[in-house]
């Protein structure tokens, strides 16, 4: 750690060489700074652009078509307080925070998630310039700093995206996926397979499981796109989703309240699921 | 200025040009001093070997500029309440003329300046230009970092469709699960136990002009410390001011207490 | 160190006491702000400054020593033989029997008067930014319309209006099933959708029925929507993974208790709603279910737990 007169000496230093060979501000760095502040401005421009003429005023026309709204809708539905179906993101540049609290997804430790990680790291990021004192400035003498910087930016990288592309699976959305799916597992002619398949995609199992790329699996439970294969006929699962307990897993609720004739449809339903083709 | 010490001589006309245009200059000058303050910031000394990663900060200043001037030219038009911000939103981007660019650019350049501000940190912290003396200045980013991250949060809300409100929901109750505090901060920032009408109200305010006045004061504030402080060379450069290519290896000459002071740099060109 | 002034009889407590006395005055408002934050932590902060204050001026008093004269320059004094002027001092030396100087008074008013009209203008102002937040924040009751739209062991999303003038802004969304009688009185379990871990709106995990929504009129600014849903698997939040099972109980995720519910009475064979209220857990089910419910508390908060004491006091409600 250099003492603080080999620092101050340092800067002393600093100030003599640019006074000596220094090259005045204007126009040699301005030049740089003007021209990056064009390509800015262009970019906010260009941006602005791009997500105005392939969006439309109607806010839910985004979300049939794939090709338009590269950068998204003008803006969503009004605000509803009373909502039952919409699911809730903040601004993209939140993500690496709002995935850190489906990380921290036990109840104990929800307060990690929401103020003491960010509070530790905006601690840290404070003290940055009182721990590190030493004078070293080329990147191959500090290996602490390169370490942390490849780490911090390949961890909020990382949430980020992981953010971004956390999917909650949403009843009215899940349920236009059925046709594909009775086309894909081979179950279109099965008329209770494909009532069982809508009874699967609105009653919140995709929260839980995941089915041909659909669904959240955050919670650990199994895949079930080939959860037929074993043969064990509709039955089986018809009992086993009416009380999962029976068959030893007490973390799955309970369904028996949809009634005998949807749990019968969702059995032949997860019976005929043995795997796209 | 350039050093060359001679210059061709002025024609009469050039000579009358010149004086006609430094006379206001002059003018203004000998009452307050702001030309020469101008033309110390512009014409200051930086090291010769500053590059385009330097270019960052002032491109977030610029990004930041642009989110100035639109916003406020979009808060001619844009209404506060719950009843009506939605249609003025809606309004401003289908119906107004360039309504739609202004509050495009308004819209992306809150993410442009957020990953500038990131790619400026990362910049400052790779130079190591937090170190002695700009540790200050470094304190001042972050607090710009914070604010410019609170500006987006707060902004986020003014649309008041469901991506708005939900987004804001959560946010609150985030800082409400802080120790002691929380529940009052959130009812605080909220203006009421539930979102309501007064809580729009209440972020546009930190929107418009609470939040936008603390960042204006900081970046003043930080641009000052990088005028005086001056701009540091890269870390890999040959001819870094500051000589610390012979950093590591620095090592003072003591006298005869073992006091290092201020002392000479070995002539460059030894490692 | 008696004061001189007062005579042989000091009536202060002696300069050691200070302390003390300060700190019992800081521990009286915190007491005061839990039990009784209107009379007991007032008096406790008067304590502490008055005490703080003596406190103050006893610890200073050696550093508050009277400052050098300023020497004037005299008319034909030789400005380069002359002695080198001794420290200029903001004060002049006070005059023999002077206690109090001019100059130490202006000083003193100055920085007295510039703190008065700094509090005259900052107090109301933050008055005004902190207080109106946490007055009056009460939960009317609303008439959720006759019982006969709530048919017996059937769930019904129901939609409503918390403050009809406010608009749409108002709008709140429970679920609400008829349990049926318990003790000659409909029962029922009325669910608040607000997710509580951070708030978001919680989904039933069944299917929802949006062609049967039925829009009743309960008067001329309110409006309820009543939608039959079937949550058997309980619901689900989309946010952040929470699920709970159909009492809301918490059964995975990060909510760190039950959903909240709500208080109801009936009114001349109508469903009014009450007051929410948290709950922690549920044992049983429907009518004979047993609520632990507690003061109602912000999303992510823990009424039960160790991790209750972060959060002691809510705002009231």
């Amino acid at each position: 750690m250099a003492s603080i007169d080999e620092r101050r000496a340092g800067f002393k230093q600093y100030k003599e060489d640019v006074k000596r060979r220094g090259k005045p501000f204007f126009p040699y760095a301005m030049f740089h700074d003007t021209v990056m502040s064009l390509v800015v401005v262009c970019v906010i421009i260009g941006l602005a652009c791009v997500w105005y003429f392939t969006s439309s005023s109607d806010p839910n026309a985004c979300k049939s078509d794939w090709g338009s709204c590269t950068l998204g809708p003008r803006y969503a539905e009004p605000a509803d307080p009373g909502t039952t179906n919409f699911v809730p993101r903040p601004d993209w540049y939140f993500y690496f925070l709002f995935y850190l609290l489906r990380i921290f997804k036990w109840p104990d430790t929800v307060i990690l998630g929401t103020v003491g990680i960010p509070t530790i790291l905006l601690i840290i990021l404070l003290v940055i310039p009182f721990v590190d004192t030493r004078r070293e400035r080329r990147l191959y003498r500090r290996p602490v700093a390169i370490i942390a910087a490849v780490l911090v930016v390949v961890s909020m990288g990382v949430l980020t995206y992981k953010g971004a592309t956390a999917k909650e699976a949403l009843a009215s959305e899940v349920v236009q996926a059925v046709p594909t799916w009775a086309q894909r597992q081979g179950f279109a002619d099965n008329k209770d397979a494909v009532a069982g398949a809508t009874v699967f995609a609105s009653s919140g199992c995709t929260a839980c499981h995941t089915y041909l790329g659909t669904g959240s699996s955050n919670l650990g439970a199994p895949d079930l796109s080939a959860i037929g294969k074993g043969g064990q006929g509709p039955a089986f699962f018809s009992q086993y989703v009416t009380d999962p307990s029976k068959f030893g897993n007490n973390v799955m609720p309970k369904f028996a309240a949809l009634g005998d004739v949807k749990l019968h449809q969702l059995g032949e339903f997860l019976s005929a699921s043995k795997g796209p083709k | 200025m350039a050093v060359a010490p001679t210059r061709p001589k002025k024609s009469p006309g050039r000579q009358k040009l010149e004086a006609a245009v430094n006379y206001p200059l002059d003018w203004l000058e000998e009452r307050s001093g702001l030309i020469g303050g101008l033309k110390y910031f512009l014409f200051r000394k930086v090291p010769g070997d500053t590059n385009w990663f330097h270019t960052l900060g002032s491109a977030t200043l610029t990004a930041f500029l642009v989110q100035a001037v639109t916003g406020v030219i979009l808060a001619m038009y844009y209404k506060p309440d719950p009843n009506s911000a939605y249609q003025s939103i809606n309004h401003i981007t289908n119906d107004l003329t360039l309504g739609w660019l202004v509050r495009g650019m308004h819209k992306w350049g809150a993410s442009v300046f957020i990953i500038l501000l990131f790619f400026h940190m990362a910049r400052v912290f790779l130079f190591g230009a937090y170190k002695y003396p700009r540790e200050l200045n470094w304190i001042i980013g972050v607090f710009l970092l914070v604010f410019g991250m609170l500006e987006g949060f707060t902004g986020y809300l003014l649309p008041w469709d469901q991506t708005a409100y939900w987004a804001t929901v959560v946010g609150i109750n985030l800082n409400g699960t802080a120790p002691i505090l929380g529940p009052f901060l959130a009812d605080f920032l909220r203006s009421g136990a539930e979102i309501g009408p007064d809580t729009l109200a209440r972020f546009y305010s930190l929107h418009m002009l609470i939040i936008p006045g603390a960042i204006f004061a900081l970046i003043g504030l930080h641009l000052y410390l990088v005028v005086r402080l001056g701009v540091t060379s890269p870390p890999w450069s040959r001819e870094a001011a500051g000589g610390l290519s012979a950093g590591a290896d620095y090592e003072p000459e003591r006298d005869g207490n073992g006091r290092a002071g201020l002392t000479q740099q070995r002539a460059r060109g030894t490692r | 160190m008696m004061e001189p002034q007062h005579g042989d009889r000091p009536h202060l407590p002696g300069p050691s006491l200070y302390p003390i006395a300060f700190a019992a005055g800081v521990a009286c408002i915190l007491v005061g702000l839990i039990v009784s934050p209107l009379i007991i932590a007032p008096i406790g902060a008067g304590i502490a400054v008055f005490f703080g204050y003596l406190w103050a001026r006893d610890a200073t008093k050696e550093y508050r020593r009277t400052p050098a004269p300023i020497e004037p320059e005299g008319a034909g004094t030789d400005l380069v033989t002359a002695p080198p002027p001794p420290p200029e001092a903001a004060m002049a030396e006070p005059e023999p029997g002077e206690r109090f100087p001019r100059s130490r008074f202006l000083e003193a008013s100055t920085l007295g008067l510039g703190a008065v009209i700094g509090g005259l203008v900052t107090i109301p102002v933050i008055g005004f930014m902190v207080v109106p937040p946490f007055k009056g924040q009460g939960y009317p009751t609303v008439d959720l319309g006759p019982l006969e739209n709530f048919p017996e062991g059937k769930w019904l999303i129901t939609t409503f209006a918390e403050h009809p003038d406010q608009g749409l802004v108002s709008h709140r969304t429970v679920f609400v099933r008829n349990n049926g009688l318990l003790n000659n009185e409909p029962s029922f379990t009325i669910i608040w959708n607000r997710c509580v871990h951070l708030g978001c709106p919680v989904q039933p995990n069944g299917p929802v029925q949006p062609d049967q929504k039925k829009v009743v009129t309960v008067s001329k600014i309110q409006q309820i929507s009543l939608t039959p849903t079937l949550p058997a698997g309980g619901f689900g939040c989309p946010c952040h993974g929470g699920q709970y099972d159909p009492e809301g109980n918490r059964t995975a995720g990060p909510p760190v208790r039950a959903l909240n519910r709500y208080n109801y009475s009936i009114v001349n064979g109508r469903l009014v709603l009450g007051t929410p209220y948290s709950v922690s857990h549920v044992d049983g089910t429907g009518k004979d279910a047993r609520i632990h419910a507690y003061k109602l508390a912000g999303p992510g908060m823990h009424v039960d737990g160790w991790e209750q004491i972060f959060y002691p006091v809510q705002p009231p409600h």
